[in-house]
């Protein structure tokens, strides 16, 4: 139908009479490395949630490589190829760092009650091959010192990396970044945004959510400026950082 | 079917009475207060002991005789009666519990074993047999389109002015709003200089204390049982999950809809002979409408699942 | 999430255990076996009906006060595929699977049931799906009674006993008679017992599997799991199903140790035992159940004596009422000082309505 990874069309979206997104049209290529910024109360989270499944439309289209998603539960279409994170971490508390990735990593099929009753022999190779794969990445991400500590034990810096790994690990075609910079110290930041960028160089079609512009401006292909719920502004970086309604859109809350 | 409507009605004035009780305590506390059948059942359990003649043939505790008092000075003790017991139930239990923050399925769990324990004091109390208030029977009378006794009619009529009476207490008093205040959020209410503590307080008193009004009415309608809240608790559930948890409005529409219901259906064709399973209907209709409209007629979208 | 059994908690639980079943000796001083292999012997059923009840609550944090339908659902259908009589003129029916089958579909039957209840009211918040399960099993125990063509309903289900007993191995028999206590009991004390420690084997094999680890990720974070591509609803109707299955089995142990069945056994007040049961043992423990089991029964038991201390006018049906006092009261005090009970997390408890 379309070259288009995501396509968005009419999308609306109000919560008890306050309008939280309207957008008419938008279109994401693959291998694109995209920012979504906008200033608070823009409808940036609500947009994620809407096109992860985690809420549904008031009206309008989600397309995800030609398939209508509109109406998809998060499970589908993450098993369609897109991997979201969550503003504040999402990691499994009272699970180990090294468990919180297999869980990840392990297939729908590995993970079947009848086949781990039975614990076939090839269940068993896959897990060691899942585990094996879980530290390689942990190591990648420097963080396979804490393999056998709870999730719970990390610091925040440390848990971001840990969602980051999980949302990995199955190597998406797509990935849903909300705020992985949000409440990071510089260093850290600087460590995920190359991450960020040897991701998307690595052929993964990257969407991500922030509010740190300096980092959105460095490793953007393409930015996208919501306010209020709608589009005001679409291009690369040099052509947003001159775009008087983004600034506006920008001050005017300031102001308010 | 129109023959078992003035049956409805009259379980519907319990019910619905019972199930407002219920929504203001969930409104305001978050609980869901599963022995809110034991407070019911005190109040008739009261007025019984207060009203049985002295020589009656049943003593409470196999020791204490009833006391013989004024009928209508019974039910009025025995309400208040309920209320200090509401009152006490906060004060040493599930204030502490709230304080000490533990968390809601605790809380729940507790109120559950606090049914069962109150349910078989009761028992102990008052004994297994099915008692009646010492009244005079009454035949029934036709009213318009229903038939009842005399004195079951005043017990609607008198039930019905209740909840308007409650209905703008809650509107219009200042207490009131300060009750829809702290259900609406704890911490805005404190901040504008709500005692939350003291409104919670007052909640679970005046909840009890309907709720003690509504096992009397059940006790003058139909009998006292040591287990007559815990017969209805389901049913009290449905109606004000029908009308919609934490709107007492919703709780008395609601409340009057499953006792209408659940008496009418008696007269269905395939609930020839199955009179018991009368109940059965009402459950299932709460379970339907907790699946497709949770938030029932007149509740708003809250977090359900 | 099973104890370790070199740990502190381990060791005071079978302590306290231990004491009990003394204490079971020191104050019956006759027939103290007789007394002891009733009371295993509903320990072990509770016990294992707690486990499956641990599925649902400890494992996925499912608040289900509708236990006893389940285990209603395992023991009628089960008996029913067996010779057996039924109703009030005890119609017999000497047709019947053998019971191997019987039992295998009255799992099955009681497995099928969570399903049928978990489709519609797995998605429910907490409170809310307490409520709904005490409904359902309210509608069943109402259906059962008035289906009483199929279910004997008030009359109830006899005769079917010897279907289980026929298999009584000799040794119990010979010992019976010498020591004094009833070997049909004893028969479905010991198959309770296995029936727990095979339980118990599959559950620590499924709880170190990949499709325990997903259960125990949907419990710290549902949304998190949908976000990897699970399907968190779907995890937790199989464990609601195999918690069902559980006290399915629990169930049919419990009709072969009455002997006669009928609709006052799977009553709400069944499930309130379990529940008390499964918190003295400890949330999420495997083991707890079994220790929780045996200390409440003997609780219950010997606390009878206390009624008759304290209430000396007291008949039959309120003496019963003091042992339900006594599990209320041990509910409330377990749930506000001890949540953890003997061998449980802590945590699991204090977590909020999700």
């Amino acid at each position: 139908m379309s070259n288009n990874l995501l396509e968005v069309k009419n999308l609306k979206k109000s919560f008890g009479g306050l309008q939280a997104v309207d957008i008419k049209e938008l279109k994401f290529k693959k291998n694109q490395l995209t920012s979504i910024i906008g200033p608070n109360g823009a409808g940036k989270t609500t947009f994620f949630d809407l096109i992860s499944g985690f809420q549904t439309a008031d009206s309008g289209d989600i397309f995800l490589n030609g398939d209508d998603i509109s109406n998809s539960q998060p499970y589908q279409i993450a098993r369609m190829g897109m991997i979201r994170t969550f503003q504040l971490t999402k990691v499994f508390d009272r699970m180990t760092v090294l468990e919180n990735l297999m869980f990840s990593g392990s297939s729908v099929t590995n993970d079947s009650f009848t086949k781990s009753i039975i614990n076939t022999k090839k269940q068993r190779n896959y897990e060691i091959e899942l585990k094996d794969k879980s530290y390689e990445i942990m190591e990648d991400l420097n963080i396979s010192h804490m393999a056998d500590s709870y999730a719970r034990e990390l610091s925040g810096g440390q848990k971001k990396l840990l969602e980051l790994a999980r949302s990995i690990i199955n190597n998406p075609e797509t990935l849903l970044l909300d705020e992985p910079l949000a409440g990071v110290n510089p260093k850290l930041a600087e460590d995920l945004l190359d991450l960020i960028q040897k991701l998307a160089s690595s052929g993964i079609s990257i969407l991500m959510v922030e509010h740190n512009i300096e980092a959105v401006m460095k490793i953007s292909e393409r930015i996208v400026v919501l306010s209020e719920g709608t589009l005001i502004a679409d291009g690369s970086p040099n052509d947003i950082r001159n775009d008087q309604s983004v600034i506006e859109a920008y001050l005017g809350k300031d102001d308010e | 079917m129109l023959d078992q409507l003035g049956n409805g009605l009259l379980l519907g004035i319990i019910i619905s009475v019972a199930s407002v009780a219920l929504s203001l305590l969930y409104g305001v506390t978050r609980i869901v207060n599963f022995a809110h059948g034991e407070i019911i059942a005190l109040g008739a359990i009261a007025t019984l002991f207060f009203s049985s003649p002295i020589d009656y043939r049943v003593l409470f505790l196999d020791k204490f005789s009833p006391l013989g008092l004024n009928f209508a000075l019974s039910c009025i003790l025995a309400v208040i009666i309920c209320g200090l017991f509401g009152g006490l139930l906060e004060l040493i239990l599930f204030r502490p519990l709230r304080k000490g923050n533990v968390g809601n399925i605790a809380v729940l769990v507790v109120t559950i074993g606090l049914s069962i324990f109150i349910r078989h004091l009761y028992l102990l109390f008052a004994t297994g047999k099915v008692q009646n208030f010492p009244l005079e029977l009454q035949r029934r009378q036709t009213y318009l389109f229903f038939d009842m006794t005399p004195r079951n009619l005043k017990v609607l009529i008198a039930g019905i002015l209740v909840m308007i009476l409650i209905g703008l207490l809650l509107t219009y008093t200042k207490l009131g709003k300060a009750m829809r205040a702290v259900r609406d959020s704890e911490e805005l209410s404190s901040v504008s200089g709500i005692n939350s503590d003291n409104i919670i307080l007052i909640t679970w008193i005046s909840s009890s204390m309907l709720a003690g009004l509504a096992g009397v009415f059940q006790a003058i309608i139909n009998d006292v049982r040591w287990n007559m809240g815990f017969l209805i608790l389901l049913l009290i559930f449905a109606g004000t999950v029908l009308g919609g948890i934490g709107t007492s409005f919703g709780a008395m529409v609601g409340g009057f809809i499953i006792g209408i219901l659940v008496q009418v259906s008696v007269g269905l064709p395939f609930m020839e002979g199955h009179t018991e399973a009368k109940n059965a209907v009402a459950l299932g209709i709460m379970i339907v409408i907790l699946l497709f409209r949770p938030q029932g007629i007149f509740g708003q979208k809250e977090r359900i699942s | 999430m099973s104890s370790l059994l070199t740990s502190k908690r381990a060791i005071f639980a079978i302590a306290i255990t231990s004491f009990s079943i003394y204490l079971v000796f020191l104050l019956n001083p006759e027939g103290a076996l007789r007394i002891l292999i009733n009371l295993l012997t509903f320990a072990g059923i509770y016990g294992l009906s707690a486990i499956g009840l641990n599925v649902h609550f400890g494992w996925t944090g499912l608040l289900n006060f509708g236990h006893a339908s389940f285990m209603g659902m395992g023991a009628y259908v089960t008996l029913l595929l067996m010779p057996h009589a039924a109703g009030r003129e005890g119609e017999v029916t000497t047709t019947g699977f053998p019971i191997i089958i019987a039992v295998f579909v009255g799992i099955a039957a009681a497995a099928l049931f969570g399903l049928l209840l978990g489709l519609p009211a797995i998605r429910l918040r907490g409170d809310y799906l307490a409520i709904v399960t005490i409904a359902a099993a309210e509608i069943f125990r109402l259906l059962v009674r008035d289906l009483e063509s199929i279910t004997g309903g008030v009359y109830g289900i006899i005769s079917y006993t010897e279907n289980l007993q026929k298999f009584r191995p000799e040794f119990i028999n010979s010992l019976s008679l010498n020591y004094e206590f009833a070997p049909s009991q004893a028969w479905v004390g010991i198959i309770a017992w296995v029936s727990i420690i095979l339980t118990l084997f599959l559950l620590k094999r499924l709880n170190s599997s990949p499709w325990g680890r997903a259960l125990r990720a949907v419990r710290e974070d549902e949304d998190a799991v949908r976000a990897m591509g699970k399907n968190a609803v779907w995890l937790k109707l199989q464990s609601f199903m195999l918690g069902a299955g559980i006290a399915g089995l629990s169930g049919v142990l419990l009709a072969f140790n009455y002997g006669s069945l009928e609709t006052t056994v799977f009553v709400p007040l069944l499930t309130f035992y379990v529940w008390a049961i499964m918190i003295l043992g400890g949330v999420g423990s495997l083991t707890g159940p079994i220790f929780g089991s045996i200390i409440f029964w003997v609780i219950i038991s010997e606390t009878d004596r206390l009624a008759y201390i304290f209430f000396e006018n007291a008949n039959g049906q309120q003496l019963a009422g003091f042992r339900f006092l006594l599990v209320g009261l041990l509910i409330m005090l377990l749930m506000i000082f001890r949540p953890s009970g003997l061998l449980g997390k802590k945590e699991e408890l204090l977590l909020d309505v999700k």
